[in-house]
């Protein structure tokens, strides 16, 4: 094949090749095949396996907290006070779990938040009822004790409060179940032991009350009502206004008829101290009660002067809508700055509030409103695009959660490392240090390099040849070497290629070659001649 | 050979192999002519071109159907199902729906965006079924990974989701406000017809993550006229108008082999 037709074919395929492959090659996902998909499907192996275990819990999970509720009920009926706090701390650490899985997998806007929302007021209750149950059996075993008519009348005064309250609660707790019953239904888990636990708290309710009707028909019911008709406790209590939103002001007050001013006071909320205060000279109290982390809905409060248990009155609050703002500054090549403030609806701050922000889908970042409802966090990211939004999950507020809209930010990333240059420069220097060391190969003779052979100085250091005795044939080998050698041709050139290589001594190397070839026998006058140009010798 | 030559030789039959690969393959969805993950060209099934000389007692698969069907071949497909055949409806677009009318069905593919919480995967629209109904075809088969699938409704349940399933309208990947949790059924039954709602059990990369499920689904024969395995492209359309033709093969297996012959006999002269 003629070069000149091979190296088109060879360009034109190689042209062809790169053609072809350049559309491919230049396709990111031959080198990071990641997330590949199409309206129709997706492609399983590039996609991130991950488990489903967050998931496959929540139905679970939520069997087992209505599960829970059945249980609870049931031991604060037969009064296994012991059992029922057991439970109830597990019912509790089961609450936080499905808390945390509705906010990890991003469920705030379901029919499981609701769910959730409900258990948690669920659970509040049941701790509640069992509290009051506990105290009201202390009670009961305070009446065989009591003689003291004051002493008695508290035990009245405490035990009608506990008996409104444990009506309230319940009340509040049946009104959750329809909603809880349908949520649980629709995702298959099992609501009897929940519908059970509403029948089984209407008992102790009940129970409760029956009590409370018989002791005070066995005491007579003295303290100004008459028999089966509850006494007015002498420490009256109310709540103005009686609906609030958070952050709004709430006056829990009131007088105690015969109370001496300075009687320090107890306010509860929820059986819970909300705080302290103190009789003014009119016998009378007033305690501002912020809503703060409370949840929506009605409340019970109460107050105690020692003793002395006021009846129990109840408070309403309001949901109420919030909005978080997200804000994101690059503080350097990997850092960014995320920032926002939580409010409400009419602009109250939202304070001490957790807030989550949520990087790139799936991670989930902590941080906290400060005492102006401000947030501040710092993330440290990987090069390239990530996404972030802030959430407001509103556990244990009376609050609506809210999201930030989706900020897209552009980390920069740490830059080139030098180090890879580096690299590369000191391996080309060493690269070339040692091929320089090596040396290179020799270079083929030129022909020009017999008209620039040193002239005198070679001759006198020439060879030395010593041709007497020798036959005539290989005197002119000896005297053909001696020559070849004078003027530095390679050893392997033959007498024709140094008649090319040196131009003047043609004549030499061409009767050489017939005395090397033809088998001639030079004769003396010959060898002395050759003698004299192989030696250059003018004599 | 000089070492010249040889270079030459390597060089054009390298080239020559990429310009084969490059236009009898392509990269259309489904397509028996696509081998990358979004094709079918690994999927063993006979292709079948003719309604109407079916094999009794067989199994068609019409993968996400795409062409109408006129009257006679609606004819041929309920003979075959009378008969005792099987007909296997992949579809994911609702385009088969008119075939299910057709037919007398009352099963109807709903396209839509079904995700799942529950999932193995980051996508959300691929995640597992769950084999709620008896069939061969999905003979201990206990779960079947999906892949954007859509709902089928009407007939016999043969594969449902989990519960935390929603048809994600926005697309974001997240239940938001108006998107509910609740289970779907992806395939049911309604005698020897049966309606997948994910055509996409059938794709390249696909066939390892249900293997039973393809196994159980042997012999079958595909219908290559209306499901969307074939190809707009010209070149691939036809080599596979020659490959179905002796007449052309043998008139072009001639034409590669005269020149050589010819090439040899001069040579010897």
């Amino acid at each position: 094949m003629r070069p000149r037709t091979s190296h088109i074919i060879l360009v034109a395929a190689a042209v062809l090749l790169t053609l072809l492959l350049a559309g491919e090659a230049v396709d990111p996902v031959l080198y990071a095949a990641e997330n590949i998909s199409t309206a129709a499907h997706a492609d399983p192996s590039t996609i991130e396996k991950r488990s489903p275990g967050d998931a496959a819990s929540v139905i679970p999970l939520m069997d087992e907290l209505l599960g829970h509720t059945g249980t609870l009920a049931l031991t604060i009926k037969i009064k296994d006070y012991e059992s029922a706090q057991r439970d109830l701390a597990r019912y509790s650490e089961l609450t936080s779990q499905f808390d945390r899985l509705v906010v990890t997998l991003d469920l705030s806007e379901t029919d499981i938040a609701e769910f959730q929302k409900n258990n948690r007021q669920n659970q509040e209750a049941m701790a509640a009822l069992l509290n009051d149950s506990q105290r009201l059996d202390e009670l009961q075993s305070l009446e065989i004790e009591v003689l003291d008519g004051d002493q008695r009348m508290a035990v009245v005064y405490e035990g009608e409060a506990l008996r409104q309250k444990m009506r309230e609660t319940y009340t509040a707790y049946a009104k959750r179940e329809p909603e809880t019953t349908r949520i649980a239904t629709h995702y298959g888990a099992n609501a009897t032991p929940y519908q059970e636990s509403v029948e089984v708290l209407a008992e102790v309710v009940g129970a409760a009350e029956e009590w409370q009707v018989e002791w005070q028909d066995g005491n007579g019911t003295s303290a100004g009502g008459s028999g089966g008709v509850a006494p007015r406790s002498p420490l009256n209590i109310t709540v103005t206004p009686r609906e609030g939103r958070y952050g709004e002001n709430l006056t829990i007050g009131g007088r105690y008829v015969d109370g001496v001013p300075g009687t320090p006071l107890t306010i509860y909320v929820d059986s819970r101290i909300a705080g302290n205060t103190t009789l003014d000279e009119n016998a009378a109290y007033a305690y501002p009660y912020r809503i703060g982390r409370i949840l929506a809905g009605p409340h019970l409060v109460y107050a105690t002067a020692g003793a002395i248990f006021s009846e129990v009155a109840t408070f309403d609050v309001l949901p109420a809508e919030t909005n978080i703002s997200l804000a994101i500054a690059e503080v350097n090549r990997t850092a960014v700055a995320c920032t926002g403030n939580l409010t409400t609806e009419d602009g109250r701050a939202v304070l001490n509030a957790p807030v989550l922000l949520r990087l790139d889908g799936e991670t989930l970042i902590s941080t906290q409103t400060d005492g102006n409802g401000t947030y501040a966090r710092t993330l440290i990211l990987t090069g390239g695009e990530h996404t972030v939004r802030a959430e407001f999950n509103a556990a244990g507020y009376p609050l609506n959660s809210s999201k930030s809209g989706v900020v897209t930010i552009q980390v920069r990333g740490e830059g080139l490392s030098p180090f890879p240059f580096i690299a590369a420069i000191a391996a080309a220097l060493g690269a070339g240090w040692y091929i320089r060391r090596r040396g290179l190969p020799p270079e083929p003779p030129v022909p020009e390099e017999p008209d620039i052979e040193p002239p005198p100085e070679i001759a006198e250091t020439g060879p030395s040849v010593e041709i007497e005795g020798l036959p005539p044939r290989d005197a002119a080998t000896i005297l053909f070497r001696a020559l070849r050698e004078r003027l530095g041709i390679p050893a392997t050139k033959t007498p024709r290629e140094c008649a090319r290589l040196a131009p003047d001594h043609v004549a030499f190397f061409e009767r050489y070659e017939r005395i090397r070839y033809a088998g001639e026998t030079p004769t003396d006058e010959e060898l002395r001649a050759m003698e004299q140009e192989a030696l250059e010798r003018d004599d | 050979m000089q070492r010249e030559t040889r270079v030459v030789l390597l060089v054009l039959l390298l080239a020559g192999g990429a310009l084969y690969l490059h236009t009898t393959t392509t990269t259309e969805e489904f397509s028996r002519h696509n081998i990358g993950w979004n094709g079918t060209s690994s999927l063993p099934a006979e292709e079948v071109r003719d309604l109407s000389r079916l094999d009794p007692g067989s199994t068609l698969l019409l993968l996400a159907p795409d062409r109408p069907f006129t009257p006679e071949e609606v004819g041929y497909l309920r003979a075959f199902l009378d008969g005792g055949g099987r007909v296997i409806i992949a579809d994911e677009e609702g385009a088969a729906n008119p075939l299910l009318a057709d037919l007398g069905s009352e099963i109807r593919v709903r396209p839509g965006n079904l995700s799942s919480l529950e999932r193995d995967y980051a996508h959300p629209g691929l995640f597992r079924g769950y084999v709620v109904g008896n069939d061969t075809l999905f003979a201990g088969v206990e779960t079947a990974l999906l892949n954007r699938p859509a709902e089928v409704e009407g007939g016999e349940p043969l594969i449902e989701t989990s519960v935390l399933t929603w048809d994600d309208v926005d697309g974001d990947g997240r239940v938001g406000e108006g998107e509910t949790f609740g289970r779907s059924v992806v395939c049911a039954r309604e005698g020897n017809l049966i309606v997948i709602g994910d055509a996409s059990l059938f794709i390249n990369a696909m066939l390892p993550e249900n293997p039973k499920f393809i196994e159980n689904l042997q012999p079958v024969q595909i219908d290559a006229v209306h499901s969307r395995i074939g190809s707009r492209n010209p070149i691939i359309n036809t080599l596979t108008w020659i490959a179905e033709r002796p007449p052309a093969v043998a008139a072009i297996a001639a034409l590669a082999i005269l020149p050589v012959a010819w090439r040899f006999g001069r040579k010897r002269e």
